[in-house]
C-alpha cells in the first residue's frame, strides 16, 4: 500500500506530500502574491502605521468602495493583503469575535489575542480537507494596554508573529530588505517618522511616487488609540514631507 | 423563624409588588436631548446605593435611563448568597450590556455612529421578546439624521417615540407637572432646569427615589454629564431646612441649644 505521491491528491487538498509539504498552503501564499498589491507595516515608539496600495483597476469603479483596510473594533485595525473576498469574510469573523470578547470579558481584545485567534482559525483550514486556507495575509495593529504599540502578521499557514516592521504581497521580499536597513539599531520612530518610513518603503520598492489617492494609510497612536484611516489631505502632508526630505 | 435581619428584609420584598424605585426622565429640546435620573437603589427599605448612576452609555451619542428590578425569579432561599457572589444583576443592566455589544458591532460594520432609533429598537426587541424581564427604559440620543430623539420602552416592550418621557416609581408624581410645565422648542438650559426640577419634585414625594440628580445632555457637539447634590436641591412646600450636624450646637452662640 505504497501511495508514493498521495495519489496526486496532495496538491488538491491539505494533506502532506511525501516531502512533507502542504501544497494547498503554498498555493495560498501564491494567491496572496497574485493579487498584485504590496503592503507595509511599521511599529514606532508610540504608534503603528500600515500602508497599502489602492489599485482601482477599472475606471468605472467607485474608488471609495475599494479598500483593504478595515476597522475591527474602535481600537484594532486589520490590513488584508491578497484575495478581497477572503479578506471580507476574515474581517467579518474577526469583528464578531472581538465584539464578543469585549462583551464576555469586559475589556478590549488585545492585538496579540486577536492575531492568535486568526492564526488558529487558519491552522484549522490547513488540517481539514473540506476547507481551503484563505488567500489572505492579515496585519493586525493596535495599542496594547500593557505593551504599547503592537503590529502582528498572520498568514495562511497559521503562523503569527509580532513585528517591528514587516511587509506582505507581491514585493514582500524587497520591502523587507529595505525595512531591515531602516530598522537597524532599533530606532524609536516618532509618529511622523513611522508613517514616513512606511510610505517611503512602499515608494522605494515599487519605484514610483504616489498620489494621495493611490495609497491607503491606517494608524494607531498611544495618545489616541482609536484606529484611524488617514484622509487624503493627511496623506498628502506626509508625501510632501517625504519629498522635501529627499 | 430563625432568619437574620437581612434575609427577612429580602424575603419581605419577594412577595411585595416590584415597584421599580427610581425616577427617570428624558426630554428633547431645540438641538438635542437631556436625560435625568435620581440615584437611589433600594431593596425594600434599605438603600443599597445612594449614589448610583442610572444613565448608562450605549454608544458615543446614545444613552439610556434604566429602571427596573433585580431579577428575583429564581433561587429565593439562596438570594443572599447569590447577591454576595455577584450573580444577581438588574435586568436593565443585562439588557443595556447586550445592546451596547450589538451596537458596537453595528457601528463597526456600518462605518459610522449608530442612530438612536436603532438603539431603541434593539432594546425593544429584547424587552418585548423576553417578558420575564422587568425593565422600564428611556433611550435618548442625537444623530445626524433625526437630531435629538427620546424613546420610551416601558414594561411590556412597547416602543414609542415621544418629545419627552418619564418613568420609574417617582414618575407617578410628575404627570401633572409635565402637563403644565412642558413646552416645545426649549433651549438647552431650560430643558436641563426642567429635568432637575422634575426629578427633585419626585424625590421629595417618592420614598424610593432620592440621593443626587444626574443629568446627561446629548447634542451635535457631544455629551455633557452634570451632577446636582441632593442637599443643594430646591426645597419644596413644607420641607424642612436641612440640619447639617448636631455639632452645630457646639459652635452656635445661641444660649438655648434646643431652640433650632
Amino acid at each position: 500500500m505504497n501511495r508514493g505521491s498521495g495519489g496526486g491528491y496532495d496538491r488538491h487538498i491539505t494533506i502532506f506530500s511525501p516531502e512533507g509539504r502542504l501544497f494547498q498552503v503554498e498555493y495560498a501564499f501564491k494567491a496572496v502574491k497574485a493579487a498584485g498589491i504590496t503592503s507595509i507595516g511599521v511599529r514606532g515608539k508610540d504608534s503603528v502605521c500600515v500602508v497599502t496600495q489602492k489599485k482601482v483597476p477599472d475606471k468605472l469603479l467607485d474608488q471609495t468602495s475599494v479598500t483593504h483596510l478595515f476597522p475591527i473594533t474602535k481600537f484594532l485595525g486589520l490590513l488584508a493583503t491578497g484575495m478581497t473576498a477572503d479578506a471580507r469574510t476574515l474581517v467579518q469573523q474577526a469583528r464578531n469575535e472581538a465584539a464578543e470578547f469585549r462583551f464576555r470579558y469586559g475589556y478590549e481584545m488585545p492585538v496579540d489575542v486577536l492575531s492568535k485567534w486568526i492564526a488558529d482559525k487558519s491552522q484549522v483550514y490547513t488540517q481539514h480537507a473540506y476547507m481551503r486556507p484563505l488567500g489572505v495575509v492579515a496585519m493586525v495593529l493596535g495599542i496594547d494596554e500593557e505593551k504599547g504599540p503592537q503590529l502582528y502578521k498572520c498568514d495562511p499557514a497559521g503562523h503569527f508573529y509580532g513585528h517591528k516592521a514587516t511587509s506582505a504581497g507581491s514585493k514582500e521580499q524587497e520591502a523587507i530588505n529595505f525595512l531591515e536597513k531602516k530598522m537597524k539599531n532599533d530606532p524609536a520612530f516618532t509618529y511622523e517618522e513611522t508613517v514616513q518610513t512606511a510610505i517611503s518603503a512602499l515608494q522605494s520598492v515599487l519605484q514610483e511616487d504616489f498620489k494621495a489617492t493611490e495609497i491607503e494609510v491606517g494608524v494607531v497612536k498611544a495618545n489616541n488609540p482609536a484606529f484611524r484611516v488617514l484622509s487624503t489631505e493627511e496623506i498628502d502632508e506626509h508625501l510632501t514631507a517625504i519629498s522635501e526630505r529627499d | 423563624m430563625k432568619t437574620n435581619k437581612n434575609q427577612m428584609d429580602l424575603e419581605m420584598n419577594l412577595n411585595a409588588p416590584h415597584s421599580m424605585g427610581t425616577t427617570i426622565i428624558g426630554v428633547t429640546y431645540n438641538g438635542g436631548v437631556v436625560l435625568g435620573a435620581d440615584s437611589r437603589t433600594s431593596t425594600g427599605m434599605y438603600v443599597a446605593n445612594r449614589a448610583s448612576d442610572k444613565i448608562t452609555q450605549l454608544t458615543d451619542n446614545v444613552y439610556v435611563c434604566r429602571s427596573g428590578s433585580i431579577n428575583l425569579s429564581f433561587a429565593s432561599t439562596h438570594l443572599t448568597l447569590l447577591f454576595y457572589l455577584g450573580f444577581l444583576a438588574a435586568d436593565s443592566q443585562i439588557v443595556s450590556d447586550y445592546v451596547r455589544y450589538f451596537l458596537h458591532q453595528h457601528t463597526i460594520q456600518l462605518g459610522q455612529s449608530a442612530t438612536s432609533k436603532v438603539a431603541a429598537n434593539l432594546i425593544r426587541l429584547l424587552s418585548y421578546n423576553n417578558k420575564m424581564l422587568e425593565t422600564g427604559l428611556i433611550v435618548g440620543g442625537w444623530d445626524k439624521y433625526e437630531g435629538g430623539k427620546i424613546y420610551a420602552i416601558p414594561l411590556g416592550g412597547t416602543l414609542i417615540e415621544q418629545p419627552f418621557a418619564i418613568g420609574g416609581s417617582g414618575s407617578s408624581y410628575l404627570y401633572g407637572f409635565f402637563d403644565q410645565a412642558w413646552k416645545e422648542g426649549m433651549t438647552k438650559d431650560e430643558a436641563e432646569q426642567l429635568v432637575v426640577k422634575a426629578v427633585s419634585l419626585a424625590i421629595a414625594r417618592d420614598g424610593a427615589s432620592g440621593g443626587v440628580v444626574r443629568t446627561v445632555i446629548i447634542n451635535s457637539e457631544g455629551v455633557t454629564r452634570n451632577f446636582y447634590p441632593g442637599d443643594k436641591l430646591q426645597l419644596w412646600h413644607e420641607e424642612l431646612e436641612p440640619q447639617n450636624s448636631l455639632l452645630d450646637l457646639l459652635n452656635s452662640s445661641n444660649p438655648e441649644p434646643m431652640n433650632i
